[in-house]
């Protein structure tokens, strides 16, 4: 019934961080999420924190964000996630559009 | 997207942040309690309910030309915009800012209390109370009213009505308690929500599933005939700050004379009402536009706002 929260981490690019200390984005709609994301020098370590009502998924979740992170090339970083049931594919989409508009300035 | 192609975007499309940001001038909203402080519900997660880091409520500061005004936008899409334990302190915590720097503006202006007079805008977009967390949700909108009687004869409370949800239970009363209302044809305002009121009395009663129906009966357009709406705006970011500068450009006393509630004669003016409904008994809300002289009411429902503002004819107001 609780909330679950899971944790990931995974090497990224080092420096490949965005340019402010920290950035928001998205709205926790039905089926949809937002992210915290904070500048962090790990050596290029990318550490994600999701908290979801979903049971079952972890190996989805791993996937999907190992995915976006090869993709993307980012590093340094620290995610939050607030998930209300987002599936895979928005999942993606969000973390691109935040990561976009962290490095673009203005939200 | 930025600051000056917020202004020429839909209100109704915009997210609270958005709405947040984009009502006063270019640059100058800083967010207080944002989703980085992580004020999330302690109650939802004992629910197994998604939670937010902002409790689905945007606060903070930000000035109309020199004057400070602060900003509570709700987020529909978070829980309907339903107000929680946390959304609610939030908004109440806004309140209280605002009239500790009212009382910073008087010490410090003595003279110019009209220029530097802050203010409060609400963008509602809400169902009212929070029912996975109920009875903190009803205390918060007590606390609001309460704070509400305390910002009267010291500074201006705005509304603007213009998002998906609209404003309705416990916050509709809220709206109803502001200085000023600004509605789009496309917002809506009422009490007991459509879906409510269908799941209740049933279909014949209220058919919620009929959209131009709750437009008719919660309207933006149906608002302001009956003069629950003080101005009606185009959907359009643009046209929801410009309202709200115009009335904030207007002198305190002059910009309370909006009331709908909050004097004795208003409320024997809206008693008026309710006996008027009774004898009338009307059976849609075209029958009480015709009632108040709008002939052509079939019409009304199809104008854009321009022809609308130009066409119709509103219940005189005795206060």
């Amino acid at each position: 019934m609780a909330l679950r929260h899971l944790e990931f981490s995974y090497d990224g690019v080092p420096g490949a961080s965005i340019p402010r200390e920290w950035a928001h984005s998205g709205v926790v709609g039905s089926g949809d999420m937002e992210v915290l994301l904070f500048r962090r020098e790990q050596q290029g370590k990318v550490k994600v924190k999701v908290c979801t009502p979903v049971v079952g998924f972890d190996h989805v979740w791993e996937k999907v964000l190992g995915k976006f992170v090869a993709d993307s090339g980012c590093g340094d970083l620290d995610l939050e996630i607030n998930d209300n049931n987002a599936t895979p594919f928005i999942v993606s989409l969000r973390l691109r559009q935040a990561l976009l508009e962290a490095r673009g300035g203005e939200s | 997207m930025d600051w000056k192609e917020l202004q020429s975007a839909s209100f109704l499309e915009c997210t609270a942040r958005r709405r947040a940001l984009a009502l006063v001038d270019e640059g100058t909203f800083t967010e207080l309690a944002g989703p980085r402080d992580r004020m999330t519900s302690p109650h939802l997660p004992e629910l197994g309910e998604a939670v937010s880091f902002d409790d689905g409520v945007v606060t903070g500061v930000g000035l109309v030309g020199e004057r400070p005004v602060f900003v509570i936008s709700q987020e529909g899409r978070f829980i309907g915009g339903a107000v929680g334990e946390v959304h609610g302190a939030k908004m109440a915590g806004v309140f209280k800012l605002a009239l500790r720097a009212y009382d910073e503006a008087c010490r410090r202006h003595p003279d110019e209390p009209e220029r530097y007079r802050p203010a409060i805008v609400i963008s509602f977009e809400t169902g009212g109370v929070r029912l996975h967390e109920a009875n903190a949700g009803l205390l918060a909108h007590a606390e609001i009213m309460d704070l509400m009687q305390d910002t009267k004869g010291k500074l201006p409370v705005v509304a603007v009505i213009g998002s998906k949800v609209g404003c309705f239970g416990g916050m509709g009363f809220v709206a109803a308690a502001t200085d000023a209302v600004v509605m789009s044809p496309q917002g809506r305002l009422g009490l007991t929500g459509p879906e409510v009121i269908e799941q209740e009395m049933g279909k014949d009663e209220f058919d919620a599933s009929d959209k131009s129906l709750i437009s008719r009966t919660t309207g933006g357009k149906h608002k302001y005939i009956m003069q629950d709406c003080n101005v009606l705006c185009d959907d359009r970011v643009s046209a929801f700050r410009d309202a709200l500068c115009a009335l904030l450009a207007m002198p305190y006393e002059e910009l309370v004379k909006y009331r709908r509630i909050g004097s004795y004669a208003l409320v024997k003016e809206q008693m008026g009402l309710t006996a008027l409904a009774a004898a009338l008994n009307p059976f849609d809300a075209k029958d009480v536009w015709q009632y108040f002289g709008n002939g052509e009411a079939d019409a009304l429902p199809e104008l854009g706002t321009e022809e609308f503002l130009a066409v119709a004819r509103r219940r005189e107001r005795e206060v």
